[in-house]
Formats: C-alpha cells, structure tokens, sequence
C-alpha cells in the first residue's frame, strides 16, 4: 500500500506542479463554464420586450394583465406609431394590438389581437401560441359573460388574471428548472471534456516514463506491476475528482447550481471519471509516443463529444444521430447525469447508464492494460 | 559462493537473436566486467537478469532465488543502474532519492540517513535541494548511481554508467564504483570502454554478436593473444620505402610479427624493450624518416581485436 501511495503522491504533486495541466483541468472549463453558463443565464434575464398598444378601457387592461402572465416577456404599453418604429428599428420582439371592439370582433369571427412583427422567428412563434391561448380565454370569458352585466366581462377576466393555477404560470416553472438542468448539464460537459484531455494527457506520461527509463526502473524495483499501476491509475483518478469537485463547487457559488441528490451524484461521478481514466490508458495502450497520444486523443475526444451530447442536448439531433451516440460513453454519462441532476430520478434509466459506463470503463481497461508494456 | 549464475541464456525480438546461450557466475563481493560494442547483447542480458523481461530460455539464479520465476524476491537484493538518466527532473536529487528508496521499502529515520549516507558518497550533499533538471550530465549520472545503493543493496547492476560525462564526473563514478566493491557490494558493470573496465573488474567477459567469447581475469585474457606488446613507429609517407622496409624487417622478424601501412610500422614482440633498438635502426636504414615511437602493452581492445578481427568501437 505504501508504495501505491507513494507514486501516486508522485504524480499527483508532478500534476500540481504543471501550469499547462493546471490550465487544460481546471481554468478552461471554469472559464467555459463561466462564459457559456453566464450566456445561459443572462438569456433569463434579458426578456424580450413586446409593446401593447391598447385602448384606456378596463377590458383593455384585463386582457394585459392576462397577456403579462408570460414572464417571459417584458410587456410595455406603446402607442401604435411607437410599436410600428420600434419593430421596425428591431428594439423590440413584437407589438400586440388590443383591440376597443372585442364584441364587434368576435361576432364578426375576426381575430381578437393583432400582432405586428418584422419577421417570424422563433421569438415570434413561442409568443404567437401565448397570444392565441390568452385569445381563446378572452372568447370564452366573453361568451360566457355576453348575456350578463357590462361589468362581468372584465371581472372574469380578473378572476382568470388572478387564479395562479393558469396553466401559463405552470409552463413558467417548468421552464426555469429545464433551463436549470440543461446548464448545469453543459458545466458537467465541459468538465467531462477537458477532464479527458487532462487525463489522456496524464495517462500517455506513462510512455514517457519508458523512454525516459522511469517506467522500467520501476519495473525492477520490488514494487509489483499491480502497485505500479494501481499507483497510476488512483493518481489520474483523484486528479478527476478535484477537477469535478472544484468546477462543482465553482459553479455553484457563481451561478446558484444544484447537483441533484449526491448519494447518487458521487458514485455515478466517480463511474464516469474511472471511464475517464480507462480511455486515457487504452490511448497511451495503443500508440508509441506523447505526440502520438496527444493527436489521436484531441480527434476521439472532439468527435465523441460531439456525438454524445456533451456540446449540444442529443435530443435535438437526428434519430441516427442519437443511435450512433449509443455508441459513445459520453452518451450515457450525460444521460445519468441528466437524470441525477434534473431530480427526476428513474432508477432503471440510471441503472442503464450506469451498466453501459461499467462495459465501457471494462473494455478501455482491458485494452490499455494489455497495450501497456511492463518492461 | 556465488551471487549471480546465469546459465544458457538465450532471447530473440523477432527473428533477431539477441542473446545466444550466454553462461557465467560471479562470486560474492567480485566486480565483474561485461565487455562488448554498442548492440553486442550486454544490456538485453542485464535486463533478463534484473528481471526486467524473461529469456527464452536459460536460467538466471540470484543469491540461489530463480529470477525467472520470482523477479520480485530477487529484485529486493539488487541494485540497478540503468544506461538512462532514469530520475525524475521536476524534482530534486533529494526528492528523486526518496521515492526510490520508498520504492525499496526503505521509511522513516531509515530513509532519510540513507539519502544522506548516498547524497555524501555520490558528493551531492550541497545541491541536494536542487531540481535534477539544472545538473550537468555528470551530476545526473551520480544520482542515477545514488537511487541504486540506497538500500544497500548484495549486487549492484551498472549498464553503461558513464556514458556521455566529462572526465571529472566519469572519475568520481568510477571511484565510486571502486569505494563500493571495496566495502563487500558485488558489481556487474557493463561498457564498451575498456580502460574502465580494466580498472574497475577482477574478471571480465567480452561478448559480442550475443555470445560471451571470453572471460577471466584481464592477464588471462591477455594470454589468450601470447601478451605480445606492440611497437608502433608512425613514419614520414613522403620518406616512406615501403618495400625497402619489408625486406628490411622480415630478416629481423617473423612475418606473421610484422604490419607494414603507409604512415605506420609495428612490430609485435613479449619482450619489446630488447628489440627496440634493432628495430628502429633497421627502418633508418631504408632512409625512411620516423616521426614517433610507441609501445602499446597487450590490452582488452587488443584481445578484442585477436578475438573478433574488429576493433570495440567499430
């Protein structure tokens, strides 16, 4: 065991000491992180504004106290010359128009509001199922009402305004959470990323070391093969955690991030830094030189990434795309993590993820260790 | 008794055969030479005996442990200093010194004297702090000797130790070396320089093309070639007779005694001392002008020569 110790302590303090491994493991994907992640937060912040152009009636202003459930937007009365300039100098998503004559409309089975837009984007559609979902309550409330007082249109109005349990307040929440999730996914999946160029790059010292005649020195040394590498493998592995811990902890004092339930997070972690681990060693199995493991890594590493949803969420690529990715372990750890973090924890998913990492971490292990010359 | 018996040992990378039925034993507290040309077969058999990799075949005993089958009990007895500069250099000789001793089982006050007993015998006590990466070549060879003795070990191993030092650092190993087998330690020491050999090893093996073609003590094999001194005179090639000189030197000696080449002539004789005379005198005599006398005492590059029909350095 002393000896395990002893070259792990070696290589964790080699690691401390290396500026350029300091900057691949832990600034780059905090800076990432940061970056991106702000991106991500700062798009909550920054709602897109939609001027009101609307009469001084009480209908009027129901039916904008209804329009401004959707948080979404940052709702601003204008006048209709204002709302038409500022669409078109592009200062604003849209402009809604609130019309005076809601009955004329409706008995006439025109459109109860008029949206002025300068294109159709994806702002406009999000905002256009919110207008046509206010539009159908405000029909409905006015078919309702139509035989009763003048004053019970408006108040019903109010009373829908009012009721917290309308489904635009419930879509909101969700919406947060989501957005929650998939941030903290992209801070696990840079983390995940430049922690298998950290390690890979670890990992591929062991050629070094034979060259430099380390390794062999080692070799006939009393110290057996298993210490040795056990030795080397617990030094990439710790190196992993104090990545995915201090991004963790980074990330939680700048952005307020939750992790989900740890009891799963830190095994499940743990999987995905050993699967980690054996695809630094399986690359430092198979070629020859540091050169060549820096060159073949940066190419499966990018490409692996790619497909397994580490850049973007999987499910927004082809079916294909997705089934391919089957074939990646960044996939699966995603999936896990995805799991975990957004609290909606499906066991027998987890379990999946969780065998698949297993496979994978067994196979990048046999063949390093196979690939690894112990003399 | 003996530390170390190796017995036909044979290994191939390929079709290559790189080691073919080496055999010999060295007793303990000896210092043995291994004596060869760069590729010759000496750090593929030092690296079977310190269980580095196996043979094909053949039999490797240390203290009567089989190295083949238990590398790892016969490894606690060994030392080994490999031919590179296997140390970590981020790190200091200190640091460098405790790992390996660590690697040794050596813990604690016990490591930390041993660093300091082999900081002292390597002369590095000054600069122990100082990162291995700002030593000269020579300094780095004598750490690279100093993680090999820490803990004390029966047999110490040296592939090539001086390659590539000044002669100051290559002089302080080789006292080093000296100091150690003077205090009981038994060394293997392989080169291809064989004045450190000759000065440092009781016996000697000189191997070449994966065979060991002799092996004794250094007048042993001096036998080997009748120790035959030679006389070499460097002459004038403009001056030269050539033919005159032939004819001159056949009646004085044997031919198969005689090498006559442009800008050289030597004389091979037991007794150099008594002919010098007559010899010199007989090349004069063609009108030929000499530029320098030597006497070359027999030699391991002169065995070697007798042995291979090559020089050590080809």
């Amino acid at each position: 065991m002393r000896k395990i110790w002893t070259i792990l302590i070696l290589h964790l303090m080699a690691f401390f000491k290396s500026p350029g491994v300091l900057v691949l493991m832990f600034v780059m994907p905090v800076l990432f992180s940061g970056i991106f992640g702000g991106m991500t937060m700062n798009s909550e912040q920054n709602k897109p504004i939609v001027n009101v152009v609307l009469s001084d009636t009480e209908n009027s202003g129901q039916i904008l106290n209804l329009l401004a459930k959707d948080q979404h937007y940052e709702w601003k009365k204008a006048t209709r010359q204002e709302a038409e300039k500022n669409v078109a100098a592009q200062d604003v998503a849209a402009a809604v128009v609130i019309p005076d004559d809601i009955g004329e409309r409706i008995s006439a089975s025109k459109p109860l509001l008029d949206i002025i837009v300068q294109r159709k984007n994806e702002s406009y559609l999000a905002l256009s199922a919110h207008l046509e979902g206010t539009a159908g309550l405000v029909l409905r409330s006015y078919q309702a009402t139509s035989k009763l007082d003048s004053d019970a249109f408006p108040k019903v109005l109010e009373t829908i305004t009012n009721n917290k349990g309308v489904t635009v307040e419930k879509q909101t929440i969700q919406k947060d959470k989501q957005t929650n999730v998939e941030a903290n996914l992209m801070f696990v999946g840079f983390a995940m990323m430049f922690m298998m160029f950290g390690l890979s790059g670890a990992a591929s010292t062991i050629l070094e070391e034979r060259m430099g005649g380390t390794w062999g020195r080692l070799m006939v040394s009393p110290a057996s093969k298993l210490q040795i590498i056990l030795g080397y493998l617990l030094a990439y592995f710790f190196m992993g955690w104090t990545q995915f811990a201090i991004l963790m902890t980074t990330m939680n004092l700048m952005f307020a991030t939750t992790w989900g339930n740890l009891t799963y997070l830190i095994p499940f972690a743990s999987l995905v830094i050993l699967s980690v681990v054996g695809f630094g060693l399986m690359i430092a199995g198979l070629v020859k030189t540091k050169q060549q493991a820096s060159a073949i890594s940066a190419v499966l590493i990018v490409s692996t990434c790619m497909l397994g949803g580490v850049y973007w969420p999987i499910d927004i690529v082809p079916e294909l795309m997705q089934k391919i990715a089957l074939g990646v372990p960044q996939s699966w750890a995603m999936s896990g993590f995805k799991e975990i973090i957004s609290g909606s924890l499906h066991s027998a998913t987890l379990m999946k993820d969780t065998l698949a990492l297993v496979g994978f971490s067994a196979i990048f292990f046999f063949i390093g260790l196979r690939g690894i010359k112990f003399e | 008794m003996n530390m170390l018996t190796v017995q036909d040992l044979r290994k191939s990378f390929g079709s290559f055969e790189a080691v073919k039925g080496v055999n010999f034993s060295v007793e303990k507290g000896e210092s043995y030479g291994l004596l060869g040309p760069n590729g010759a077969g000496k750090s593929t058999t030092i690296n079977m005996i310190t269980g580095l990799f196996p043979p094909n075949s053949g039999e490797i005993k240390i203290k009567d442990i089989d190295v083949i089958k238990n590398p790892k009990q016969a490894q606690k007895w060994i030392g080994v200093v490999p031919q590179e500069i296997a140390l970590y250099q981020s790190m200091s000789a200190r640091e460098n010194l405790k790992f390996w001793g660590r690697m040794y089982d050596l813990s604690g006050s016990e490591l930390e004297k041993s660093v300091d007993r082999v900081l002292e015998i390597i002369g590095l006590t000054e600069r122990a702090k100082d990162k291995v990466s700002t030593f000269s070549g020579g300094m780095k060879r004598r750490v690279n000797i100093g993680a090999a003795i820490l803990h004390k070990p029966e047999l110490l191993i040296m592939d090539e130790p001086t390659v590539g030092i000044d002669p100051q650092s290559r002089n302080h190993i080789l006292e080093t070396v000296k100091h150690l087998n003077g205090e009981g330690m038994t060394i293997i020491y392989t080169s291809h320089y064989m004045e450190e050999v000759e000065y440092l090893c009781e016996r000697i093996g000189i191997v070449d093309h994966g065979q060991l073609i002799a092996s004794g003590t250094l007048s042993e094999l001096r036998e080997t070639i009748g120790d035959h001194s030679k006389i070499i005179l460097s002459i004038d090639k403009e001056s030269s007779n050539l033919e005159g000189l032939a004819q001159s030197l056949t009646g004085l000696f044997s031919e198969k005694d005689i090498q006559i080449q442009e800008q050289q002539v030597m004389v091979f004789h037991k007794e150099p001392q008594l002919i010098l005379t007559d010899f010199i005198q007989s090349v004069a005599k063609t009108g030929t002008k000499i530029t320098s006398v030597n006497i070359v005492e027999p030699n391991l590059e002169s065995v070697f020569l007798h042995l291979t029909g090559r020089n050590l350095r080809d």
